[in-house]
């Protein structure tokens, strides 16, 4: 899969996109209804989102902000807040997640971490909207964004069920969403025992030997007899029959829950838990540019027919057709 | 015959309760069961939480409850092991109190005070598995049932307690969230569904003690922080508050049960805002207050977590090291960050912070001069905002606090029980 030419924004290429492509009607409602409340930063040279505690009464100070400054990387918080100039008078937040391509703890493209192809941001699509679907169904939750970030996808959640949830709570969310704890009992049909055969399925099946070698307690051949058989062992993962990889030889109690211990720990890994507990946490603006890469980051109506090709900069087109 | 007041056995915090209450006698005149009753809850056996029906069974009751709290919010601190014992206590005592009702028949009544803290659905259908549009697969209907009784350790099971282990309620997960924050409940070892948390008669039992035993912990929590803002506690309270704290087990034997112990250490990440705000130095206008009558007193309590009727620091630490190496560097540090640096043009406020830690005028604090000047008291969140609102910048975390240093136990105690930092 091609490496994506990801080269970083000039000044100039950042002026323009702001004079020329940026539309404050790409903003997500979500966020323009809730403007006047969300604390604004923004990285105005590349060296971090330094400039903070900004406010915005209407989206046409923000258009004027952006357009005028063409900031390198601009946020909006994902608390709503009294004073949010002050960032004070917290109300309520949205719950996240952050799914980076760049970081998956498994990656079946090869890509070295920190790098980032068309098979890393679509496998980061997928776990998005597994994620997603788990929000929807077993939490019951309603509102649920996608957001391309740049590099990744953000969900952003603005059901009032959650919105007053403490970090206790979220934290219990990214462990329920991921499958980041082993559950009592792996085999009911239903609830968090089904979403976690799923999960380890999914990083089971995405698992090469390598990889497997770095679980403790992992032994060559044991590592080599699963992944010939990966399958077999698909398929006792999806049953909730884990007893049957027992039947692996050289499998014992103790390589067994080393090895679920290591799939609960990858599954973890998937999103950044703490971006989920942040309530004061600044998320990249869907509309604004992401100069790093140069790509757009923005709201992606139906995630199932997301295209990249919607995220790139007309200057980066422009300048491909040159 | 069980009345209506009854309720006020199931739920302290009831409106029947309070009618008790408010036609309580002053602390300073309760009667010596009472005072007993409130003092003997902690160790109560299954069948001393039983409190038969009757006005005087009911009242005695309610008010050793309060007694017990207000004890332990005068000769402790929120969140302290005292406290845990105390809502532990509770939590054992409403939960078997429900199980027991619950086999003599009185469902109904069981039900009528859950439902006052819970919102329920019942699982409908011929055979109780239909959740909405939902069918719950037979299979996981009697999983749940039978991780229940291996929870329970129950072996053999008789016609009277099974209902309680079947799955009968469900409730949306959102209402459980106080639970879910004190870690009480655990979002992976609930059966989602929709929303929805099925349960068994005996999760709502200790759910709804859960509950209950939350809302214990912040009573003493407001308790605590009154007696900080008003003065020393009644002798009576402090009284009865020691004896319970002497009912604990020793620390090192504690801790291995328990994991909210806070630590001794000063702990700056559990720090409130206000603090520290103070802590990394301010200007000047704010800087003798939040240097002596902020930082002060809130490292000093939070460093030795005395109760608040303690008047001097001798009784609570056996080295002045912890003064001199642990609570004052601090501080210190912090008045040389104030622009301009407190010292600078005010050298005689190093001793005037000793003074306020009880030590007398001193820049050289000795065990022995202990209590020759008062120990101040962390001033309230609102005395704060008055004298120094640029300090005041609350987080999500100040909204249930009312005085900074609970802010710290609290977040201490739920970082321990959570077992993760940020």
């Amino acid at each position: 899969m091609n490496r994506m030419e990801m080269h970083e924004a000039t000044p100039e290429e950042r002026k323009l996109f702001y004079k020329e492509e940026w539309n404050k009607r790409e903003i997500p409602d979500f966020i323009l209804h809730t403007l006047s409340l969300r604390e604004f930063g923004f990285d105005l040279d590349g060296t971090g989102p330094k400039h903070r505690y900004n406010q915005f009464i209407t989206v046409g100070q923000l258009e004027d902000f952006m357009r005028s400054r063409a900031p390198y990387s601009a946020f909006a918080s994902v608390a709503l807040y009294e004073r949010p100039s002050a960032r004070e008078g917290w109300l309520k937040s949205e719950l996240t997640l952050d799914i980076d391509a760049k970081d998956l703890p498994l990656k079946t493209c090869g890509c070295p971490p920190g790098i980032v192809c068309e098979r890393c941001i679509d496998e980061a699509r997928r776990v998005a909207m597994e994620f997603a679907e788990t929000l929807a169904g077993d939490l019951d939750l309603r509102n649920i964004y996608f957001v391309y970030s740049g590099r990744g996808f953000h969900i952003r959640v603005t059901d009032e069920a959650i919105m007053r949830l403490e970090q206790n709570e979220r934290g219990q969310i990214v462990e329920y969403i991921t499958g980041g704890l082993i559950p009592t009992d792996i085999t009911m049909a239903l609830g968090y025992s089904k979403i976690f055969r799923e999960r380890v399925a999914r990083t089971f099946s995405a698992l090469d030997e390598e990889k497997l070698l770095t679980a403790r307690g992992m032994r060559k051949s044991l590592a080599r007899r699963l992944m010939m058989e990966k399958e077999r062992a698909l398929e006792a993962i999806r049953k909730g029959r884990l007893d049957e990889l027992s039947s692996f030889e050289g499998m014992g109690a103790k390589t067994f829950g080393q090895l679920l211990e290591f799939l609960t720990r990858t599954n973890l890994g998937f999103t950044d838990g703490k971006v989920t507990i942040d309530t004061k946490r600044i998320l990249r603006l869907p509309s604004s540019l992401h100069s790093g890469v140069s790509m757009k980051c923005i709201l992606v109506r139906d995630i199932e027919r997301f295209r990249l090709e919607d995220a790139i900069p007309k200057f980066v087109r422009e300048g491909e057709r040159r | 015959m069980f009345t209506p007041e009854y309720l006020a056995v199931l739920d302290p915090f009831a409106e029947e309760a309070k009618k008790i209450v408010e036609t309580s006698p002053p602390v300073d005149a309760m009667p010596q069961e009472i005072i007993e009753r409130a003092t003997n809850r902690v160790k109560w056996s299954n069948k001393e939480m039983v409190v038969e029906p009757g006005p005087e069974s009911i009242r005695a009751e309610v008010l050793s409850f309060y007694l017990m709290c207000q004890g332990i919010a005068s000769a402790s601190y929120p969140y302290s092991r005292e406290t845990r014992l105390i809502s532990d206590a509770t939590r054992n005592t409403i939960r078997y109190r429900m199980y027991d009702l619950f086999k003599r028949g009185q469902e109904e009544l069981c039900m009528k005070a859950v439902r006052r803290s819970i919102k329920l659905v019942e699982l409908e259908g011929e055979d109780g598995t239909k959740l909405g549009e939902v069918e719950i697969p037979r299979e996981d209907f009697y999983k749940l049932r039978d991780q229940e009784l291996e929870n329970d350790g129950i072996d053999i099971v008789d016609d009277r307690i099974l209902p309680q282990y079947l799955p009968r309620y469900a409730v949306r997960w959102v209402d459980l969230a106080p639970l879910l924050r004190h870690r009480r409940v655990e979002l992976t070892k609930l059966y989602l569904v929709k929303g929805w948390a099925v349960l068994t008669l005996r999760d709502l039992w200790d759910f709804y003690a859960n509950f209950v035993s939350v809302r214990t912990e912040d009573y003493i929590q407001s308790v605590y922080e009154r007696i900080l803002e008003s003065g020393a506690p009644s002798k009576v309270l402090a009284g009865v508050g020691g004896r319970i704290s002497s009912l604990l087990p020793k620390e090192p034997e504690f801790r291995e049960r328990f994991a909210r112990v806070p630590s001794r250490r000063l702990r700056p990440e559990f720090f409130p805002p206000c603090i520290n705000q103070a802590l990394n130095g301010v200007g000047t206008g704010l800087r003798n207050y939040a240097m002596i009558m902020m930082l002060t007193p809130f490292l000093s309590y939070a460093r030795i977590a005395p109760p608040p009727s303690a008047t001097r620091m001798a009784d609570f630490i056996k080295d002045i090291s912890v003064v001199r190496d642990e609570i004052a560097p601090p501080i210190f540090e912090a008045a040389e960050r104030c622009n301009p640096p407190l010292f600078k043009d005010q050298p005689q406020e190093k001793a005037s912070i000793f003074y306020h830690m009880g030590f007398s005028m001193t820049t050289d604090p000795r065990l022995g001069d202990a209590g020759k000047s008062k120990w101040y008291r962390p001033p309230n969140c609102t005395k704060i905002q008055m004298s120094a609102p640029p300090l005041c910048n609350p987080d999500e975390f100040c909204r249930n606090i009312k005085n900074p240093l609970t802010y710290y136990f609290r977040k201490m105690s739920e970082h321990a029980r959570g077992g993760k930092g940020e």
